[in-house]
């Protein structure tokens, strides 16, 4: 038994001395692309809405839900109706956006553990807060901002896709473009999108924290507490507090920005959508201390995820 | 040198269930250390502990560091495959380089290129186009590209046809393994790493039934055989175990001469895995 194979292994080690660490934020970039590799909805769904959309353009008709369609007569009424276009068919990407990025969020912690993959994960030096950070970061920042990327080229795609129709005369000449008035309505999405994102981010670092917690169907463990949670509170006493927390954190953010205060649709005419930017209270949601207190909240949340992932023991 | 690790009375508990009861022993570098136990002896626990998986108490030290507490620093000097199938289904071959070259500062690309070049394996298969036993593969060729000085490995060919665990333990041996590392590995199938290893941990109950080095064991333990009417006299000698194959009588035995059983019949050293089922099934155990 004496003089195993292993006694005639070198010596000498086989590789020269690597450096000790990498950079945190290469680190980062690894695992922000790791997630796009695993989610293929978060890049593919906003892709596939947009080529819809942009077919829709090839062919569909516009329809301008005004009293006298002979008021869209003028510049000023053809460039609202400009912004107007560019504001719908932003829509449905950030609709869609939306909806992938919430079952990201509950899927993220969850298919992991699911597959076993996290001990390969864990077997590799990354921290537990990187890991989950970059999950946030991914869902809070790289795709709101991605999102609003494409909607603004694809915007110029179906520009270009009705600017064509109306010189082959297969759509009347019902909008004329406008730089300065099409920057204001970027600028009214690109402000919509930070304070939705800003306003949105706990109910993230909820979705996150059932991700890692929960052992099956985060899905519906996830949503099970909002739907029974008032319904409990009103057969016990009677009173609704618990469904006008839940209504304000789903809704509060257009209360407060005033969206009742605009009106596209005017008895003059139609606003091009930059009005808002005067209408809206962009103020008002910024100094909103259940906006910050729903941040610090997030922080908490996001916290307790790491926690989760990192002393969690039934892998 | 110190030692890559030490353990001293590590206790965890799952409900009612003791995996871990005051398990103690340590680790010398440049070693291939087989954790050795049956099924829920607390084998996977005490690497999970190592690995700083889990809690517990007791004291442990990894490559001098606190497994639990400064786990990110350790996994820069550990690897380990955990299990067979343990790869995420998605991922694409050249993903998994990608990525484990993106965060790991001691990733070697290259070397995982030419290990996986003399495999099946194409860079832009999923992982859950292979089999199981190219899946070990290409996990084998990421570890083979991480310079680390401490390897686990917890079964890691589970499941396996015979070829492929031929080759797995070779290449270890072969482009991995030398006296600056130090391979951790438990398994069921003793009979193959036998002569891989330098060192043997028996665990059973969460305890350490037995801790040598392999040219230890030679002058340890004995294994007598010989014919049962030989039987009486020979037990007045106190073997911890013994078995009857064919008529004959198999009885093995701590620190005795060869001088004192020679005569009896046929003295040989065990083999690992007699000695395991031996010390686990014997008297001599606990």
């Amino acid at each position: 038994m004496s003089g195993t194979l292993a006694d005639m292994a070198p010596e000498q080690p086989r590789s020269a001395a690597a450096p000790a660490a990498r950079e945190p934020g290469e680190v980062l970039l690894s695992l922000v692309r790791r997630e796009f590799w695993e989610h293929r909805a978060l890049w593919l769904a906003p892709l596939v809405v947009t080529a819809l959309l942009a077919l829709c353009a090839a062919i569909g008709r516009i329809h301008l839900d005004v009293d006298d369609a002979t008021r869209v007569q003028g510049e000023a009424q053809r460039v609202a109706v400009f912004t107007i276009i560019q504001w719908v068919l932003a829509m449905p990407l950030y609709v869609a956006a939306m909806f992938v990025v919430s079952f990201y969020l509950l899927d993220c912690l969850y298919a992991e553990r699911k597959d076993r993959s996290i001990l390969f994960w864990k077997s590799l030096p990354v921290s537990d807060g990187l890991t989950v950070c970059s999950k946030m970061l991914v869902a809070l920042v790289v795709v709101p901002l991605g999102v609003f990327a494409l909607a603004l080229l694809a915007h110029l795609l179906y520009t270009a896709i009705l600017g064509t129709r109306v010189l082959i005369g297969t759509l009347p000449p019902v909008f004329s473009w406008n730089t300065y008035e099409w920057l204001r309505t970027e600028l009214v999405m690109f402000l919509v999108t930070v304070l939705a994102v800003l306003w949105y981010a706990p109910l993230a670092g909820y979705l996150l924290v059932m991700s890692s917690w929960v052992r099956r169907s985060p899905m519906l463990l996830a949503t099970l507490p909002l739907v029974l949670a008032p319904i409990l509170e009103w057969v016990a006493f009677g009173t609704g507090h618990v469904m006008d927390f839940i209504n304000y954190r789903l809704n509060g953010i257009w209360w407060l920005l005033g969206v009742h205060n605009t009106r596209i649709i005017t008895k003059h005419g139609l606003a091009s959508v930059g009005t808002a930017l005067e209408a809206l209270s962009f103020r008002a949601v910024l100094t909103s201390i259940d906006l910050w207190l729903g941040l610090v909240v997030t922080a908490a949340l996001v916290c307790a995820a790491i926690r989760i992932r990192r002393y969690r023991d039934d892998s | 040198m110190t030692a890559v690790i030490e353990a001293r009375g590590l206790t965890k508990s799952y409900g009612a269930t003791r995996a871990l009861d005051g398990l103690s022993f340590s680790v010398e570098p440049g070693r291939i250390v087989g954790l050795i136990g049956p099924n829920g002896a607390g084998k996977t626990t005490a690497l999970k502990a190592i690995l700083g998986l889990t809690t517990f108490t007791g004291e442990l030290r990894v490559l001098g560091l606190d497994p639990c507490r400064e786990r990110d620093a350790l996994m820069r000097d550990v690897c380990f495959i955990a299990d067979v199938a343990v790869l995420p289904r998605w991922l694409r071959v050249s993903q998994a380089l990608d990525f484990v070259g993106g965060v790991h500062p001691r990733f070697d690309r290259t070397v995982a290129e030419n290990f996986l070049r003399k495999t099946d394996i194409h860079m832009g298969s999923r992982v859950r186009e292979l089999s199981k036993g190219m899946v070990t593969q290409l996990h084998l060729a990421l570890v083979l590209a991480i310079d680390a000085r401490l390897l686990v490995l917890d079964e890691p060919t589970l499941g396996l046809d015979l070829l492929y665990r031929r080759s797995f333990y070779d290449t270890l041996l072969n482009d991995y393994f030398d006296k600056q590392r130090t391979i951790l590995l438990t398994t069921h199938q003793v009979e193959e790493v036998e002569n891989l290893l330098t060192d043997v941990i028996f665990v059973n109950h969460g305890r350490v039934a037995l801790s040598a080095s392999v040219e230890d064991l030679g002058s340890r333990y004995q294994q007598l055989t010989l014919a049962a009417e030989q039987a009486a006299r020979a037990r007045a000698l106190q073997p911890f175990y013994e078995r009857e194959v064919f008529g004959r009588v198999a009885m093995f035995f701590e620190g005795r001469t060869p001088a004192e059983l020679g005569t009896f019949g046929e003295l040989r050293t065990p083999s690992i895995a007699d000695l395991f089922v031996a010390k686990m099934q014997g008297t001599g155990s606990r």
